[in-house]
């Protein structure tokens, strides 16, 4: 029976691949190159970090072995996070799912299934930026094959094990609360618990390690160092069975907590199994169900109505507005990525204050490249609201289309309604680091408006790539930014923060040869140049994209 | 008041709708007919604007569809096949957004809201999402949206599918009164007591092409003793059916 279950997987992958158009397979040729070049860097980031460490006098090889520790136990408790989300999807809410519990297939072997696809899907990805880390410890400590052969051997029972408990929490959630209500409430909880561990994990101050001085007491520090980090957990009997290895000791301080892994991820997935056996169907049968909650019925006036009042031709974009807005914030999902994001944002504003930066000049020419970084994490953000938002009209796109008004309308709605949350959020960054950062007046002043029109054309861009390749209907609106259109989208957002940061890099080099004294720093024309520059770019930027996808909307047909 | 002129839609290389000509008066109720995959939905979407044709033109009210789209679609209603509206709003909330897209003042939705919900037994769940609505209670709320801002034509693509017998009664005298009331109507169904009880006049589409013409009785050809559907299986062939059913 899941032989059939894993066939018909196989059958998909292959006629997926078999049916590959040339763009597709260029583009997921871009992807892999992309993405073999990030791991390779990280690599080499992984390897300079621990070959620094690794030479810190006596003490240099506990160093390695208490970052290994923490890193696997971050990929641990990682794996448990994204399996208990994953799973939900995978579990409750698949589009296969009502076909497979009607079918004669025992619901055991439909959990088995599932949940050897929310294992795969919820570490491959950590995995593989775990790949460039063992990588660089192993050349650090010109380790053998061996090692290697260790690591993967017991790779299997560690994700085994992290994806097991992270399932189990979503079987139970599911059994025990079927009102939809309290478990969208659980669940925003636990994206919430994931926010704050993901903000401790940062400001427990990994870098402390490279950093003995820091701690007072070198016998505190020391001792520190020894305890191996939470060694009840998978993590530290992997750590323990490696550090064995690396000393060419395959003897029982390897076999010991090499077999604990195994034997643990073996128990601990037939528990799971037993579990499921009992809760699985009965909390799928309350998946089906939806929340009942009895809201107003009142016909009245709504508040896009009062702000918009004064606009001419201004009814059907405040309706519109004011749809977006209750079905954004009806949908649990979103609140938890609001919390996530906040969690991202006071993160990256830590990171901006710890860096190591000794002199004014240097935390300038960084308040200017942040506004790089700024525009990567609006990209990005946009990749998963903005660009997709045309798209979540989805199966009931024919009530706007078939309404007297333009889909121009239902564009701008959706450029407005991300606009505003991004536009705080972006100036939010920036303020905040300039302030960090000390940043004097012409970079702050800079960075303000560059962030403003940035957010501002982002936004365009996104909904404009949004209504190039729009997918009314796909079973899971996440599946777009993965999609062609979402690559497009996102390859060209960076080439624009790209272009923007190159014309602005001119009048920052006057401005600092103003810092340093230089006579005669300003080049009036070369700044009226860059300027118009950049008025080009964001026109361009904005309106071409805009206009092709108006035009493709207006002509749109389902496929 | 609907007028289809040489109208073609091809996709890629099936030509779905085949040189239409075709012209509906108002106040008509105009009843559409013809076999699974026939072209009934392809010409609903041409008329309504979410499809555009190959060739030829779709007028309403003398305006041309794809020129005039909005002023044409200020005068149009629409009941799709599938009723799909907004997960994430309320019943009164859909009714809501489709009153301000179609500029219905507020003073009009106060009132007519809560009747229509009344009419189509929709009170109680007003407040509930449509996520939690069954098939045909999405079908009633589009049908009450389109009464809300009262079109000139209504273009229904089989709208008693789903419906209970109480329901679909209902909707068969309003369908009689907005008729009696100067609004046009045009219908594609599969249910042919509708055809003959209803529609003013019926034309039969068979693989894109408009093969039949006309009023119930014109089509019967006077015979009354046969039965519309008859006439149906005789011109879609579907008298061969014993042939289909040895596959049984
Ligand atoms: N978007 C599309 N792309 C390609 N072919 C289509 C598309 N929409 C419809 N077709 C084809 O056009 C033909 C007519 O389809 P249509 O949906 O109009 O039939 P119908 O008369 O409404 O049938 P039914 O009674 O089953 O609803 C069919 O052969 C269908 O496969
Ligand atoms: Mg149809």
């Amino acid at each position: 029976m899941l032989k059939v279950l894993l066939d018909r997987k196989a059958a998909s992958l292959y006629n997926s691949v078999r049916s590959l158009t040339a763009w597709e397979l260029g583009r997921n040729a871009a992807f892999f190159i992309v993405g073999f070049w990030m791991l390779f860097g990280l690599h080499v980031g992984f390897f300079r970090v621990l070959a620094h460490i690794h030479k810190v006098e006596l003490i240099g090889p506990l160093l390695v072995w208490k970052l290994t520790g923490m890193t696997l136990l971050t990929t641990f408790s990682m794996v448990v996070l994204s399996s208990l989300i994953i799973a939900l999807t995978t579990l409750f809410y698949s589009f296969d799912l009502p076909f497979l519990m009607n079918a004669p297939v025992p619901s055991r072997v439909v959990f088995i299934e599932k949940s050897i696809e929310t294992t795969f899907f919820s570490s491959w990805m950590i995995l593989l930026v775990l790949a460039p880390y063992v990588l660089a410890l192993g050349r650090v400590r010109d380790l053998t094959p061996g090692f290697y052969l260790a690591f993967a051997s017991m790779m299997p029972p560690f994700v085994v094990l992290a994806a097991a408990f992270g399932m189990a929490f979503t079987l139970g959630l599911m059994f025990l609360f079927p009102s939809s209500r309290t478990r969208d409430a659980i669940w925003l909880m636990s994206s919430c618990s994931m926010g704050v561990v993901y903000v401790l994990l940062r400001l427990s101050e990994p870098e402390k390690l490279a950093r003995p001085d820091m701690l007072a007491v070198v016998a505190e520090y020391l001792n520190y160092l020894q305890t191996p980090t939470a060694p009840w957990m998978p993590s530290g009997w992997m750590t323990r069975a490696l550090e064995a290895v690396a000393k060419g000791d395959f003897g029982a301080s390897f076999w010991k907590p090499f077999s604990v892994l195994w034997g643990s991820a073996a128990a601990v997935y037939a528990a799971l199994v037993l579990l499921a056996d009992r809760t699985y169907a009965a909390g799928y049968s309350g998946a089906q169900e939806s929340g009942r909650r009895h809201r107003s019925q009142d016909v009245s006036y709504y508040k896009e109505q009062e702000w918009l009042a004064g606009w001419p031709k201004a009814a059907a974009l405040a309706v519109l507005l004011w749809k977006e807005r209750k079905a954004f914030f009806r949908d649990v999902k979103h609140w938890s990525q609001i919390v996530l994001i906040l969690a991202l944002a006071s993160v990256y504003l830590f990171s901006i204050q710890r860096l190591p930066l000794e002199t004014p000049d240097l935390k300038n020419l960084v308040a200017f490249l942040n506004l790089g970084i700024a525009g990567f994490v609006i990209s990005s953000l946009g990749l998963r609201f903005t660009f997709p938002s045309i798209s979540t009209e989805g199966r009931a796109f024919w009530v706007v289309k078939a309404a007297p008004v333009g889909v121009d309308t239902l564009m701008r709605a959706k450029f407005l309604f991300t606009l505003v949350p991004m536009t705080l959020l972006s100036t939010a960054l920036v303020l905040m680091s300039n302030h960090l950062l000390l940043a004097d007046r012409f970079i702050a002043t800079l960075s303000f408006v560059t962030i403003l029109a940035m957010t501002f054309t982002l936004c365009g861009m996104g909904v404009g790539f949004g209504s190039i390749f729009p997918k009314f209907n796909i079973p899971n609106i996440h599946q777009l930014e993965s999609s062609a259109g979402g690559f497009v989208y996102m390859a060209a957002a960076l080439f624009y923060i790209g272009l923007t940061i190159a014309f602005e890099a001119w009048p920052v080099q006057m401005h600092f040869r103003e810092r340093f004294g230089h006579p005669g720093p300003w080049d009036y024309l070369g700044l009226a140049l860059c300027g118009a520059c950049l008025v080009v770019l964001n026109v361009v930027a904005f309106a071409l994209p805009w206009w092709l996808g108006r035009r493709h909307l207006e002509t749109y047909e389902e496929k | 008041m609907i007028e289809f002129s040489g109208v073609v839609k091809r996709f890629g290389d099936l030509t779905a709708v085949h040189r239409l000509d075709l012209k509906v008066e108002k106040g008509e109720i105009f009843g559409f007919l013809g076999p699974n995959g026939a072209g009934k939905t392809t010409t609903v979407k041409l008329l309504t604007g979410l499809l555009r044709p190959t060739e030829g033109t779709v007028k309403l009210a003398g305006l041309d569809v794809v020129r005039d789209t909005t002023a044409a679609k200020k005068k149009m209603g629409l009941v799709p096949d599938e009723p799909f509206v907004y997960p994430k709003l309320t019943g009164v909330e859909f009714l809501r957004f489709v009153g301000d897209l179609y500029e219905v003042p507020l003073e009009a939705q106060k009132k007519r809201i809560p009747e229509l919900l009344e009419m189509f037994e929709l009170r109680p769940w007003g407040g509930e999402l449509a996520e939690t609505y069954s098939h045909g209670m999405r079908q009633k709320l589009v049908l009450a949206a389109n009464l809300l801002h009262e079109p000139e034509v209504l273009v229904l693509d089989e709208p008693l599918v789903g419906l209970d017998p109480k329901s679909a009664r209902l909707v068969k005298e309003i369908f009689q009164t907005l008729s009696t009331r100067g609004c046009t109507l045009f219908m594609c169904t599969h249910v042919l007591e509708i055809a003959e009880r209803l529609c003013s006049r019926v034309g039969i589409m068979i693989s894109g092409k408009l093969t039949a013409l006309g009023t119930v009785s014109e089509l019967k050809g006077g015979k009354d003793a046969s039965r519309l559907e008859d006439v149906f299986l005789e011109l879609t062939g579907g008298s061969e059916y014993a042939a289909l059913l040895k596959h049984l």
